[in-house]
């Protein structure tokens, strides 16, 4: 058995691509959360060190984002957050690049700054943007803001009316960082006008676009090639590295590298921290009635995805139930911290915390079992959701029953805590896949689809190989070079293996279509197997793949919808993903200490097409929800990042890890993803459990001085 | 910026005489892993290293009247010394087990970890409460200084410009010794508060001898003797030791870092010290 | 400044500045295997063995190497039972950690050639993943001591 590169370490990621003569980048930012930057001295720097700043970009377009363009390359005449970038250089070699930066003087005005996202709409808010544009899908109604979602439905507020018990409450959900174990990391060189990017992203066509808009030129002039990513977990989406880098390229003429430090990444893209306030109204023998959600979003400097994180956690916040009167007033708000952006889980995370502790308050105060009053409203095949689709396929109840199970709720729910969900999955989203024989009659792959450590390639040779009836040895997958591969929305959303699968069978009917086409024959009288091509009932006509070469195959795949921004109604996802996750732990009243004893997810996996594959995307999801329930949390004080390392700022570790249990609900023919699904429940589960055992914490992370504090005996 | 110089001396005498002549332009480097936290960001430049690996006679663990830590033996090395573990020193042996990784204990040092000052550390906690001392040696000689007098504050020590710490001397310990981590959060991290105790208990479960200490709640170990003299002379009781817990909650001063406030800090010490005492009655 | 080490049984000159770590040596020389995440000796991920002791190379400043006998994972051998049963188990996701799980599972064997779970747990502690793959990882090293019983 030849082992895997990655585990021989031979792997190489986004970090280790080189090219000769490349130079390294390193980034000057602001130590003020909000400053003009009166001037810029470049003049102590080495003259063989390439600096960019303002002026070396004054000619480009002058900002970028994925749906707000606010970002510069580096900063004008303003910074925004600390860690902002306010120059950069290239040099030969890191420590000179990490020298030069020093040299730079930057002359700075302090100015007030703000971070709280209500205090960010106050009328005295400074304001962060001015004059920049709003695209037209977007609704931001007050000073600060970069979106508002709203939604109503039924009678939306007024339904409240119909509630024999209203319980409402406030909740709120901490910054995070994604904490991939590689950096972010691009290299980019220009040839012959062309710009080529090799760099670890989730999003290689958007960047495409973006960076095509932000030069002035057109999508083919600019080539993305992934470099696969030693972990990502959204935080490699979108523009991060790229426009400086290839800026610097521009400038230095020679490639240039650009790595991010520890300390970097926790100023560049984060997980939105966010604020809830929910009231649900519920008749006495636990109807749901009516919901309203009061959300605001703190999307940092810029906006990135931000709007869209507000959007789906908008909804997310809604839960999985019916409930005929639903008011949602989510608001996306520019502050003056970090960015956020992009995180596993995608804004249910703090979403389903918010619906999941306001679903336990109203079963305490109703005096029903959690489980009970759950099962009494979530939504089943037929039923509406606030955004007006229709569920199909619902298998909340069933995840939620296995969920239970796993921790005996039946024989007493002592310390118990359950949690289920939805989480939209992008939509409208598109994905283009082709197949192609090569000259050694294998049938080459070509997905955009990105690896950030799902390994995906296992599950596009499984599809490929089951599609065309051969052997996955056979499939090999080509490089993920925007040249040579067709649009892909993007690797997020747990999307890809959903959406490839769907595109894959598309791509392989075509390619039977042109390989019965050679033979002139109907494509159902084409026979395909590993020793060739022939036609049903004439063993003699067959061919080896080989006599076929260049032969290729399309396929497409679109999900259509979309949400109208000024209702919320109409297609929020495609498909929804569905989970429940079930928690038993023990708290030391004393000292607020909390283990898990016992947890379990059940994912509404669909059709698995790669069993280890699953198996490590939920158990990875699992994990990363114990990090997000007990220890994650940034810490800024006045805009600074107070805990930017990993001592201070902890992710589980294995002995943080209890001998958790899942159940991948199979069935059906679609392939559901599993990357993030356990994520948002298993917080939601943890800390309804711990409020069971006499501590109702509200706020994520659950620290052990919270519970201490929210302990119900004094 | 030129590189520093690297010096690996042979002796201890060269080693304190080319401290004493660069002076606070050079850095000993023991075991290195703070050292090379400090460098790697910048937080130090010095000019020259004094690396002590190849020094003989600083990697000695000694047992006799006291027990005797070299300066450079590593954390592992205490861990896994069947010697300690067997001799009534086991605790010294079950603290420096407990610090961070397997990593780091390979290659963290006995005087490493004394002359960093650490405060979220575990060995400084427990050395303080069984009376240790630091023999410090320089061009004029050697002096010791009680480990309680050489850790000062945050990565403060005692250490004179031209002194080296040659080693750790642990007196016998009385019968009972527990040291206690707690950790607010991750398996995986620094303590919150650290609780040693230390006594001496008769035949007739009465408390001889009492000492206290708490750790990793601010710049240095505390201790507070008038606080365990309730206990002496008597069998330790619940009462007494929540009163002793409550006394250090009160006057120890605590700090907020990310592993929890001041104030949790404060209630954690109260708990977590009695709980310690109730071990000892047990 | 040029430091005589062994890596992988091989002898190899590394160049590094005396205030530059092993970790930055390392690969300057090739071996990628062995990488950063925190700079802070917590996460593993710059796990090298040094004489079979796990070390972190990210906290050691080069020239105190000087004439160590370093292990990477370049060095695995085809048959190697640590890395097949990894690789069996599928207990990796991204890989960026897995040498380091690697070389630590091998000092772990090598001291305790028959671990409980605790000790195998509190062993690989120190070795973070973000990817989550610690199930996984667990399982592959019971396999391993297993296989050695017999």
């Amino acid at each position: 058995m030849t082992l895997d590169p990655r585990i021989t370490g031979r792997f190489e990621y986004g970090q280790d691509q080189q090219v000769e003569g490349m130079l390294h980048a390193r980034i000057l930012r602001s130590p003020h959360a909000h400053a003009k930057v009166l001037s810029i001295n470049t003049s102590e720097v080495p003259q063989h060190v390439v600096t960019l700043t303002r002026d070396d970009v004054a000619d480009l377009e002058p900002l970028y984002g994925p749906m707000v363009k606010d970002q510069p390359i580096v900063a004008r005449d303003r910074v925004l957050h600390v860690g902002d970038a306010v120059a950069a250089v290239a040099a030969g070699t890191p420590r000179e690049a990490e020298e030069a930066i020093a040299l730079i003087e930057v002359e700075y005005e302090e100015m007030p700054a703000v971070f709280d996202p209500v205090d960010a709409t106050g009328d005295a808010a400074p304001l962060l943007h001015d004059g920049i544009e709003i695209p037209a899908e977007l609704r931001p109604d007050g000073r600060n803001m970069c979106h508002r979602f709203r939604l109503q439905s039924g009678l939306g507020q007024d339904g409240f009316e119909r509630a024999d018990v209203v319980v409402e409450d406030t909740f709120a959900v901490a910054a995070a960082a994604h904490v991939a174990m590689e950096p972010h990391a691009t290299l980019a060189y220009w040839e012959a006008g062309r710009l080529h990017v090799i760099t670890g992203t989730q999003t290689p066509f958007n960047v495409r676009r973006d960076l095509a808009a932000l030069f002035r030129l057109s999508e083919e002039m600019i080539r993305i090639v992934v470099a696969p990513m030693g972990g990502s977990f959204g935080a490699k989406t979108f523009m991060r590295l790229e426009p400086v880098a290839a800026a610097l390229a521009r400038k230095a003429r020679r490639p240039v590298r650009a790595v991010l430090t520890r300390a970097e990444e926790f100023i560049t893209i984060n997980r939105h921290p966010a604020r809830f306030h929910i009231r649900l109204g519920a008749t006495r023998d636990g109807t749901f009635v009516a919901k309203s959600v009061d959300a605001w979003w703190n999307t940092g400097a810029y906006a990135d995805c931000g709007p869209s994180v507000c959007t789906k956690g908008g909804y997310a916040a809604i839960g999985p139930y019916r409930i005929p009167n639903v008011n949602v007033d989510s608001r996306c708000v520019y502050t003056h911290l970090p960015p956020a952006g992009a995180f596993r889980g995608y804004a249910a995370t703090q979403g389903v915390w918010a619906s999941e502790r306001m679903t336990d308050l109203m079963a305490d105060r109703l005096g029903i079992d959690p489980l009970t009053l759950r099962l009494r409203n979530l939504l089943r095949n037929g039923d509406s959701f606030a955004t007006g689709e229709v569920m199909h396929d619902a298998r909340f109840a069933d995840c939620l029953r296995k969920a239970a199970e796993a921790v005996d709720w039946g024989g007493g729910r002592k310390n118990k805590g359950l949690a289920v969900m939805l989480k939209g999955m992008q939509t409208p989203s598109r994905t283009g896949v082709a197949l192609e024989i090569n000259a050694g009659g294998h049938i080459v792959l070509r997905s955009a689809t990105t690896d950030m450590g799902q390994r995906p390639e296992t599950a596009q040779r499984n599809l490929a190989a089951e599609a065309l009836g051969l052997s996955p040895d056979l499939v090999t997958v080509g490089s993920n070079d925007t040249d040579l591969v067709p649009f892909d929305t993007r690797t997020t959303s747990s999307r890809s293996t959903f959406m490839m699968s769907n595109a894959i069978r598309e791509a392989a009917n075509d390619l039977r279509r042109k390989i019965a086409q050679r033979f002139e024959v109907a494509p159902e009288d084409l026979v395909l197997s590993d020793e060739g091509a022939g036609v049903a009932g004439s063993p003699d006509l067959r061919r080896p793949l080989t006599d076929l070469t260049g032969l290729r195959g399309d396929g497409t795949f679109v999900t259509p919808g979309g949400l109208d921004p000024d209702t919320g109604q109409g297609i929020a996802s495609s498909h929804w993903h569905q989970a429940a996750a079930s928690a038993e732990v023990s708290v030391d009243p004393e000292t607020g200490v909390t283990s898990i004893t016992r947890l379990h997810t059940a994912v509404y996996a669909g059709s698995v097409v790669d069993r280890p594959g699953a198996e490590l995307q939920n158990e990875g999801s699992t994990i990363f929800g114990i990090g997000t329930a007990r220890f994650e949390g940034i810490v800024f004080e006045d805009g600074q990042v107070t805990n930017g390392n990993l001592s201070d700022y902890e992710i589980p570790s294995i002995l943080d890890v209890p001998d958790f249990t899942y159940d991948l609900l199979e069935g059906g023919e679609h392939s559901h993803g599993l990357g993030e699904m356990a994520v948002p429940v298993v917080p939601a589960a943890i800390g309804n459990a711990v409020a069971a055992a006499g501590h109702p914490v509200r706020n994520l992370p659950i620290t052990a001085e919270s519970v201490l504090d929210a302990s119900l005996v004094r | 910026m030129e590189e520093p110089d690297w010096h690996s001396p042979a002796t201890i005498e060269e080693a304190v005489a080319l401290k004493a002549r660069l002076g606070d332009t050079a850095t000993f480097l023991a075991g290195g892993t703070f050292t090379a936290i400090l460098v790697a960001n910048g937080l130090i430049r010095p000019h020259a290293f004094i690396h002590l690996a190849r020094v003989p006679g600083l990697d000695r663990i000694e047992i006799g009247d006291d027990l005797r830590l070299g300066a450079m033996v590593t954390h592992r090395r205490v861990e896994g010394s069947s010697e300690i573990r067997q001799s009534s020193w086991a605790s010294v042996a079950n603290c420096f087990a407990q610090v961070a990784s397997p990593r780091i204990r390979n290659q963290a040092t006995v005087g490493g970890v004394l002359c960093d000052a650490d405060y979220a550390s575990d060995p400084p906690t427990l050395l303080v409460a069984l009376g240790a001392r630091v023999r410090l040696r320089s061009p004029s000689g050697e002096r010791e200084v009680m480990l309680s007098d050489f850790i000062q504050g945050h990565y403060e020590t005692a250490l004179g410009a031209d002194e080296l710490l040659v080693d750790l001397v642990v007196p016998r310990p009385p019968r009972h010794v527990t040291y206690v981590k707690f950790r607010s959060r991750s398996s995986e991290d620094r303590p919150c508060v650290g609780v040693a105790v230390a006594a001496e208990v008769d035949g007739a479960r009465r408390c001889q001898s009492l000492r206290v200490v708490v750790g990793a709640v601010s710049g240095r170990p505390q201790e507070f003797p008038r606080a365990c003299a309730i206990a002496l002379g008597d069998r330790i009781t619940i009462e007494v030791a929540t009163e002793i817990g409550h006394q250090y909650s009160e006057l120890a001063s605590t700090l907020s870092d990310m592993r929890g406030s001041a104030a949790y800090r404060k209630r954690l010490i109260a708990v977590l010290v009695r709980r310690s005492l109730e071990t000892l009655a047990a | 400044m040029k430091i005589p080490v062994r890596v992988n049984e091989q002898p190899v000159e590394l160049e590094s500045r005396t205030d530059e770590t092993l970790l930055t040596a390392l690969r300057r020389a090739g071996f990628r295997s062995v990488r950063l995440t925190c700079g802070i000796g917590v996460c593993g991920a710059c796990t090298v063995l040094i004489d079979g002791a796990p070390i972190s190379s990210c906290l050691v400043l080069t020239p105190a190497a000087v004439g160590a006998g370093i292990t990477t994972t370049e060095g695995l051998q085809d048959g190697d039972r640590i890395a097949s049963a990894f690789q069996e188990l599928s207990a990796f996701q991204c890989g960026y950690c897995t040498p380091g799980f690697v070389l630590t599972t091998r000092a772990l064997l090598l001291e305790h050639p028959d671990p409980t779970d605790d000790e195998i747990s509190h062993a690989l502690a120190g070795n973070l993943c973000r990817c989550g793959s610690y199930l996984k990882i667990k399982q592959a090293v019971r396999r391993v001591a297993e296989s050695m019983r017999h």
